[in-house]
């Protein structure tokens, strides 16, 4: 900075000039403040993978334990590099990806379509709720090894298994959303005119979209355990059978690679998720955030 | 436009909230049914809406019997019942495009309506952004962009502050000058009725108890003659059996 400010005031010009260095520092200070923001919100995760390393480094000259079963991030990181060298964790990233994909649509897809069914006709919801209040207390992964009998350990039951995750909590919080949808709302549009089609297109659905989302974001933590375990129970490929293959033959290594990548595929789920509540409900206000104003 | 309700009876379980209730509203007639909550009033309304239909007696409309919700009946709520996802300008499009009208033209007539209640700026910005005064104007603008033969009101200015309260009758009160549109108008309040209506429907207990004929001139306030006096008349008719029960 200083340089051209002595080149520029040497070249005479120093009024001109001199605002616009002025317009520049500030762009960088204010660029600057949010680099620090940035620091400020990095500084715990870069600790907490610190400390691990310094922790497992120690570990490895006191011999608390035996240091293979805490490897340290340096060493992931080098193992992790060989391991995607050869193809293996994009296989997995792949396979486990295309489950849970085709698995969450599926189950919310149905879901979604038998809420509305339900809400429409009251025999079908007479006739479902009984059979949900019987199904729903069940924890889907005790139905993995039924389904391994009854299909195989291919990809069906794997991604039925993860549908099926996903589809009751959908179902559940929709079906609510249509319940709770203001009776005024659906008065009013009958008094613009609206027919009874109309009314469930243009007010039903919007209104129970926000309970959908509820049940989506729900099913999304069950269903990422459902793909987990159902990979570590008769699979060749896939995150969960990276974990049970690493066991198998004691590559502690290989399985922290794959809990990591795990913890970051389901980020991105949820991230991929969360973006699209931003952007269907972007009429909601409200919320803590704008209850209370922070004191500066 | 005529309506006529003919000896109507309404019952929730073993209350009787409705009996032998007779009203004959006539085109371009501002009418305000008052009373004490629970009169039976909204039940009233409901059933001119099309919501609820009575167990005897009959509700018709230009000679034809009410079968249900129809847009020839626009409705205010007390809530505003704005749909929150939909922008101030969808809100009041929403009529026209379900009765068929390209989307295009029916943002015109929205655009129109807005223009009408003065908030032609506000269109791109959601129910929730507006405050509660606006809420209802863009209430208003949405029931009145259907054309309705009758506008409906539910104590539509019920959950206003008092200042907002007087502003938006004298704003409704300016609207009904300009387009003439029948109106059905429940309240609580008697100045707010007497400020309002041609006629003041005072109900109690389920039975039209007295219609009141407000002659008054418009532009109409507390000095104006004869508003003091009506509001005693009817203040006294809705409190002749409190105190009997106090006595």
């Amino acid at each position: 900075m200083n340089e051209i400010q002595t080149t520029l005031s040497k070249t005479g010009e120093a009024a001109a000039p001199a605002l616009q260095l002025n317009t520049v520092r500030k762009r960088k200070g204010t660029g600057l403040q949010s680099t620090m923001g940035m620091i400020k919100n990095v500084i715990p995760y870069v600790l907490f993978f610190v400390v691990w390393e310094l922790f497992s480094q120690l570990n490895g000259r006191i011999q608390m334990f035996n240091p293979l079963f805490l490897p340290a991030p340096s060493l992931l990181v080098h193992d992790g590099w060989e391991l995607a060298q050869t193809g293996i964790i994009t296989d997995s990233l792949l396979a486990s990806s295309m489950r849970i994909f085709f698995g969450f649509a599926c189950g919310a897809t149905v879901a979604v379509l038998l809420a509305v069914l339900m809400s429409k006709f009251s025999m079908l919801e007479r006739w479902m709720s009984p059979f949900l209040t019987l199904v729903s207390p069940i924890p889907s992964l005790a139905l993995l090894p039924l389904f391994i009998i009854w299909f195989g350990i291919g990809e069906f039951p794997k991604v039925l298994l993860i549908a099926w995750t996903t589809f009751v909590p959908v179902l559940v919080n929709t079906v609510e959303g249509f319940k709770s949808v203001p009776s005024t709302l659906i008065r009013s549009a009958l008094s613009l005119g609206a027919s009874q089609r109309q009314v469930f297109t243009r007010i039903m659905i919007p209104s129970a979209i926000p309970n959908l989302l509820i049940g989506a974001q729900i099913s999304l933590g069950l269903s990422f355990s459902a793909l987990i375990v159902s990979e570590m129970m008769g699979a060749d490929s896939g995150l969960g059978y990276l974990i049970v293959d690493a066991r198998n033959y004691f590559k502690v290594t290989n399985m922290f690679v794959a809990i990591i990548l795990i913890g970051i595929e389901y980020s991105l789920f949820a991230l991929l998720l969360k973006l699209l509540e931003r952007k269907v409900l972007a009429w909601r206000r409200g919320g803590i955030g704008e209850a209370v104003e922070k004191v500066r | 436009m005529k309506l006529i309700v003919e000896k109507v009876r309404k019952n929730f379980g073993e209350r009787t909230i409705l009996q032998d209730v007779d009203l004959t509203i006539h085109e371009n007639e501002f009418i305000c049914i008052l009373g004490h909550s629970g009169c039976g009033k909204s039940t009233l309304l409901n059933m001119v809406a099309g919501y609820i239909f009575p167990d005897e007696g009959e509700i018709k409309i230009n000679g034809e019997k009410i079968q249900g919700p129809s847009r020839q009946r626009g409705m205010v709520f007390q809530d505003h019942a704005l749909f929150p996802w939909c922008t101030v300008l969808e809100n009041v499009a929403f009529g026209p495009e379900v009765q068929g009208m390209p989307k295009k033209q029916a943002r015109e007539t929205a655009r129109e309506f807005l223009g009408l209640v003065g908030l032609e700026a506000y269109g791109a910005h959601y129910p929730a952004e507006l405050s509660g005064g606006m809420k209802q104007r863009v209430g208003i603008a949405r029931a009145l962009a259907s054309h309705p033969d009758i506008l409906l009101m539910d104590e539509p200015f019920g959950a206003l502050d008092i200042l907002t309260r007087d502003m938006m009758q004298r704003e409704l009160r300016r609207l009904y000058e300009k387009l003439h549109t029948t109106i059905l108008f429940v309240t609580h309040s008697i100045s707010e009725a007497v400020y309002l209506a041609d006629r003041v429907v005072v109900m109690k207990h389920g039975v039209v108890a007295e219609v009141f004929e407000i002659g008054i001139q418009h532009p109409r306030s507390f000095d104006s003659p004869g508003f003091a006096d009506m509001m005693a008349r009817i203040e006294r008719l809705l409190m002749e059996d409190e105190e009997e029960v106090i006595v």
